[in-house]
């Protein structure tokens, strides 16, 4: 039996908008085990990084439960919640990863300078991770110097460099195109297969849901399918 | 199994050196460099026009004091207390050898000038004309080396003999006489007996100053004491310091050296409180004018923040979403906004400082029109600037506070910011 390592039960999360209530989520079970590499799937708007930002501890929800690595969120000051992303998960958006005055380098130290890392463990830390997405040799270049694929391998090195309980990706791939998304997914599946790296992305790429070893479908904040995505291989 | 305790927190956070948020905190400063240059020209202006007049200003009045108590005052005056309340004949200073010896032996006196001061009626020789005088008694050699008073003779010349005297221009004309003629003197001597004095008018003196070419006259020492039936007696010691700005220091020498009861040592500030006064007004006018262009340009620097904290947003949503406190993206914006006051100051306060080397030497000249009004009002007609650390270091400190806060006020919007909110901004 592997751990739990994300338990979420009857989140809700309502936006006011104008006087007249969003639902974004309504009433969302679900699990997520260590080593899973899990899509979240659904049409615009159906809540996939309301659920994201409420896992990541960026958003609260109004009611129901959400555990992290056996902590309750819910429980949680913003402080806390602040150091729980900080040393419990790793995040990649859509876009504006990266501090832009930092290079690749400096922006993958930047997060274990937050940590207290001493200077010389961060360097060295900081090219592993690099060199584990196959940037090393870009590693001085600013974001503003990089590909948008290049970017998010930057972005993810940061997000893993600090061994996350959890790697939480909100449209990785938006702004890539589908050789730079199948680098990227290749590189994800091999995190999670090699160095058991826990992903939860929200995505409407099917491509990234292909690479994803479990699917959740959400409509109108509601999970309407939960699968096992049956081409990967077991 | 997790390898990791479910406590919130793994690693504790840093205390380390903020490298990294220096290197961000700097490089950030040149992703608008326009902007930077703008707001760090606006600081170095402020420091470099503040810092150029206080220095000028202080100049100024290191310039007008000495202008003013290097005429006749001296920088020390030493009397009788009674006298400085009431300046009759009688209230003297005894023992004015032994006192004037004491004066001369203390540290940081350069000079010192004794005098008897006496209110009397001057007569020309036929008795016709008449006009009330305040006569000097002065030991000339000691009174030329302490005030410059009698280097104004402008007819004839200085005192060398006891039955001789100098006067104001206005006042031989007023009682129709010239170099070379006599005149009496008649008042009432200490003992309350009547005391006259005649003398020749061997020069005459133009000041500027209305007041004394009307009514004063300088004869020697001894004679008036002898006349007026004074013994070793003096009203007034004028002193001159070796360095103004280190009176204080030569007064409390002074006032420690020479204890008695028929004395009392004045700073040049209680001789001619009105110059005192018209340097107070004028600093604190300075000042007003100098707290103005500060907070304006304070003002312009809040302004250039706003606009850099609203556009990063969304990296400051970024990095709050990483795990990066409020504080620690406050901190980031303040080196950027300390690195901005470095480069202003740094600007500002070299152009300061070269330009004030220069003008050190050369002082400025304030044009033929201010020398006639310059005798009214002791101004120098050059003015050198004060190089003092106050007048560098004021501008300086206040626009590091002032940029340090208007960096603050925009950042203090950066703890209210929602991760999600801020990373969804335009
Ligand atoms: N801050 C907000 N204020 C008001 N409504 C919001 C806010 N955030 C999200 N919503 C609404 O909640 C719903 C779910 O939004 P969410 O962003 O989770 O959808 P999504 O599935 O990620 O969509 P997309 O695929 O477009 O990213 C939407 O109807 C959205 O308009
Ligand atoms: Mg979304």
């Amino acid at each position: 039996m592997t751990e739990v390592v994300v338990r979420c039960s009857g989140v809700t999360r309502t936006y006011q908008d104008e006087a007249v209530p969003v639902y974004a989520l309504r009433g969302v079970d679900f699990e997520v085990r260590r080593g899973e590499f899990v899509s979240l799937a659904g049409p615009s708007g159906s809540g996939k990084s309301t659920l994201l930002n409420v896992i990541g501890g960026l958003d609260r929800p109004d009611e129901g439960r959400v555990e992290v690595d056996g902590t309750l969120l819910n429980d949680l000051s913003q402080s806390e919640l602040s150091d729980m992303r900080l040393n419990k998960m790793g995040f990649v958006f859509q876009a504006y990863n990266l501090i832009p005055v930092l290079s690749a380098l400096e922006n993958v130290e930047f997060i274990m300078q937050l940590q207290g890392v001493g200077a010389a463990e961060r360097k060295e830390r900081a090219r592993v991770a690099l060199a584990s997405l196959g940037i090393s040799e870009l590693e001085h270049r600013r974001p503003g110097e990089l590909s948008g694929g290049q970017q998010q391998r930057a972005a993810i090195a940061r997000a893993i460099v600090t061994n996350p309980v959890l790697l939480l990706a909100d449209e990785p791939s938006a702004n890539l195109d589908s050789g730079a998304t199948q680098e990227l997914l290749e590189l994800l599946q091999r995190l999670n297969e090699d160095s058991g790296v826990t992903i939860i992305t929200a995505t409407h790429d099917p491509m990234v849901m292909s690479y994803a070893k479990r699917r959740i479908n959400l409509r109108d904040g509601a999970i309407v399918e939960d699968a096992i995505n049956e081409a990967l291989p077991a | 199994m997790s390898d990791a305790p479910a406590g919130v927190a793994r690693n504790v956070r840093a205390r380390a050196t903020p490298m990294l948020a220096m290197r961000i905190g700097w490089r950030n400063l040149w992703r608008n460099a326009r902007r930077t240059w703008l707001t760090a020209g606006g600081i170095a202006f402020a420091i470099l026009l503040v810092v150029f007049s206080m220095a000028l200003q202080f100049g100024s009045y290191a310039g007008m004091t000495e202008n003013a108590t290097s005429l006749l005052t001296g920088h020390l005056q030493i009397q009788n207390p009674a006298y400085v309340n009431d300046q009759r004949v009688e209230h003297t200073i005894a023992d004015a050898t032994i006192v004037r010896r004491q004066i001369e032996a203390t540290p940081g006196v350069l000079a010192v000038a004794p005098r008897v001061e006496i209110f009397a009626l001057a007569l020309d020789a036929e008795g016709e004309r008449s006009s009330g005088v305040q006569i000097m008694g002065v030991d000339v050699a000691a009174e030329l080396s302490t005030v410059r008073f009698l280097k104004m003779v402008k007819q004839g010349r200085v005192l060398q003999s006891a039955d001789e005297a100098v006067i104001g221009a206005t006042l031989a004309r007023n009682l129709g006489l010239d170099v070379g003629d006599e005149l009496l003197l008649l008042g009432s001597a200490k003992q309350g007996g009547m005391a006259a004095l005649a003398l020749r008018v061997v020069g005459l003196f133009e000041s500027g100053m209305a007041e004394l070419d009307r009514g004063l006259l300088f004869a020697e020492l001894e004679a008036v004491q002898n006349a007026f039936e004074l013994g070793d007696e003096v009203h007034t010691f004028a002193i001159k310091v070796v360095d103004l700005e280190s009176i204080d220091t030569t007064l409390g020498m002074l006032r420690r050296e020479i204890v008695r009861d028929d004395v009392v040592i004045r700073h040049w500030e209680e001789v001619l409180p009105e110059l005192q006064q018209a340097i107070e007004l004028d600093r604190v006018s300075g000042q007003f004018l100098y707290w103005m262009i500060m907070i304006l340009v304070v003002f312009s620097v809040v302004n250039s923040f706003i606009m850099t904290v609203f556009e990063r947003t969304r990296e400051f949503g970024m990095l709050l979403a990483l795990g990066t406190r409020p504080a620690g993206i406050v901190a980031l914006v303040l080196w950027e906004a300390l690195f901005m006051w470095m480069l202003g100051a740094l600007i500002g306060l070299s152009l300061a400082t070269g330009l004030l080397w220069w003008l050190a030497d050369v002082g400025i000249y304030l044009g033929a029109a201010m020398e006639e009004f310059s005798a009214q009002f002791y101004m120098p007609s050059r003015i050198y600037p004060a190089l003092t650390a106050g007048a560098m270091l004021t501008a300086p400190l206040v626009m590091l506070i002032g940029t340090l806060l208007a960096a603050l006020v925009p950042a203090l919007r950066i703890p209210l910011m929602q991760p999600v909110e801020a990373l969804r901004a335009e």
